[in-house]
């Protein structure tokens, strides 16, 4: 007897393929716009955003865990904690990431590192304290399932072109203002609109497009990280209870706190402002009901019980 | 993993590598020899739980394996979980080469009942034959399909010293884990 795989969700993978799809599509366009219009000054451009995104792509798990505050932490100062995790990333066949833990009340968690063998968790006091153990292991499972997914590789990748079309808004914005793009572009088209008003356009729309997108893919991440998480522990209930009781938490403490670690939003299990709840298609993180449907019919696939 | 697994997420954990596991039987001589370790009787394999409606049904295809397995080869069987909220089939038997036999027969009844990738690993008690040294286990993961000794000291402690030496003495005759950060522990372990 061959037990069937759960949360198998075909729907899921076609609308990640498809978004994947219309991103590459867009980036396509931008670029040959660029290369037709703007011949001689892509080059140091594209040195930039290659060394940008280079950039941030080998320090993702210092800039993350020093961005959120995280301290990591050694076996001996949280034995618990690495226990769980070494468990788990042998189940996920994983190496061990390194483990943080950022020392502030608001129950959360996340997840960083270019691969998996550069990768770290980190837990908040908050979360450790106020979950109970099957809850934080489906959290910690969930975070993981970002490091086996290497989700770091994806969003960087997926939003490289959008750094490239940010920054060329901007220098299209003060070539505008300064007058020309580039060398010898403005000779060409003495009678056409400025060579630095098309890609300022472009750039723009270029932006706004994958901004869109790249948010879609990220909320596409999060369910393959619940279902990863799913998987892992085998109790998709666990992390139902969790997820429920980290965005409760996090609505009830005030927003001083939350704004220190705002920043992370991308990173965060649940992200940390939950204001903007009719704004799905601009959220990073799909709403908590949806996610919460899609863990209970994983569940269901299970033949669990559905508290 | 392939490039669907970066695009789409993985969708199944990796199958376990149950073969190895033999290696031990092989190994026997030379931890009874030159570490002068037998074996404390038990050894067992340690799963995660999967979901209940499912794991009714295949409790009682378990228990017939349980059963069928126990009778061919004399060894003892017992259920148990642990803190971790993984579960335990520890087997008794005097003789290692039993006992792994009796492990694997339980870790294939277990993979045919379709829960071949909730299995995390296999482990084997030891004890000095002589004086009162530290007790060693060997660990097998069966996602890596390779061994790693461990040696609690306590608790939460445990002697990486004594493993990386073991290590060191073993590595021609077992298939030894190369990266140590898989090592974890199982501390408490029902053995």
């Amino acid at each position: 007897m061959k037990r069937k795989s759960y949360g198998r969700d075909a729907g899921l993978s076609l609308r990640m393929l498809f978004t994947s799809f219309l991103l590459g599509l867009l980036y396509v366009v931008f670029a040959v716009v660029l290369i037709q219009y703007l011949n001689f000054g892509l080059v140091p451009v594209l040195v930039i955003v290659i060394g940008l995104a280079f950039f941030q792509y080998y320090t993702s798990d210092k800039l993350a865990l020093r961005a959120a505050g995280a301290k990591i932490v050694e076996r001996d100062e949280a034995p618990e904690l690495h226990d769980l995790v070494e468990r788990l990333c042998a189940m996920a066949d994983l190496p061990k990431p390194k483990v943080a833990i950022v020392d502030t009340d608001v129950p959360n968690a996340f997840a960083t590192g270019r691969s998996p063998k550069h990768a770290a968790v980190a837990v908040t006091s908050g979360l450790w304290r106020r979950l109970d153990k099957e809850e934080i292991e489906s959290v910690l499972a969930h975070e993981l399932s970002h490091v086996a997914n290497r989700d770091v590789l994806v969003m960087t990748v997926a939003s490289f072109f959008a750094m490239l079309a940010a920054l060329l808004t901007r220098f299209g914005l003060y070539a505008g203002m300064f007058g020309g793009f580039g060398g010898g572009n403005r000779n060409n088209n003495s009678n056409n609109t400025p060579v630095w008003l098309i890609v300022l356009a472009v750039s723009i729309l270029t932006y706004v497009i994958s901004f869109i997108l790249i948010r879609t893919i990220s909320r596409y991440r999060e369910y393959a990280a619940d279902r990863g998480s799913a998987l892992i522990t085998g109790a998709p209930e666990n992390l139902m209870s969790a997820l429920q009781k980290i965005s409760s938490q996090i609505t009830m403490i005030p927003d001083r706190d939350l704004r220190e670690v705002a920043g992370m939003n991308a990173f965060f299990i649940i992200p940390t402002s939950v204001k903007q709840r009719t704004a799905e298609l601009f959220m990073d993180h799909p709403p908590l009901e949806k996610r919460l449907a899609a863990l209970e019919k994983i569940a269901r696939e299970m033949g669990r019980p559905v508290a | 993993m392939g490039l669907a697994d970066v695009l789409l997420g993985r969708k199944k954990l990796k199958s376990p590598a149950q073969e190895r596991l033999f290696a031990l039987s092989t190994a026997r001589v030379t931890l009874d020899t030159e570490l002068g370790l037998k074996t404390s009787g038990a050894g067992g394999i340690v799963f995660k739980p999967l979901s209940a409606g499912e794991f009714v049904r295949a409790e009682n295809d378990l228990q017939q394996v349980l059963d069928a397995v126990a009778g061919e080869s004399g060894s003892k069987l017992e259920r148990k979980s642990d803190d971790f909220g993984y579960e335990w089939i520890v087997v008794r038997d005097a003789d290692l080469e039993d006992q792994v036999t009796t492990v694997h027969a339980v870790a294939q009844g277990l993979e045919e009942a379709g829960f071949g990738e909730q299995l995390l690993a296999a482990a084997f008690k030891f004890e000095p034959k002589f004086g009162d040294g530290k007790d060693v286990y060997w660990v097998y993961g069966y996602k890596q399909g390779a061994f790693w000794p461990f040696v609690p000291t306590g608790e939460k402690d445990r002697d990486n010293a004594e493993e990386l030496e073991l290590k060191a003495k073993l590595e021609n005759e077992l298939p030894i884990e190369p990266d140590l950060s898989r090592w974890f522990g199982l501390f408490n372990a029902p053995l």
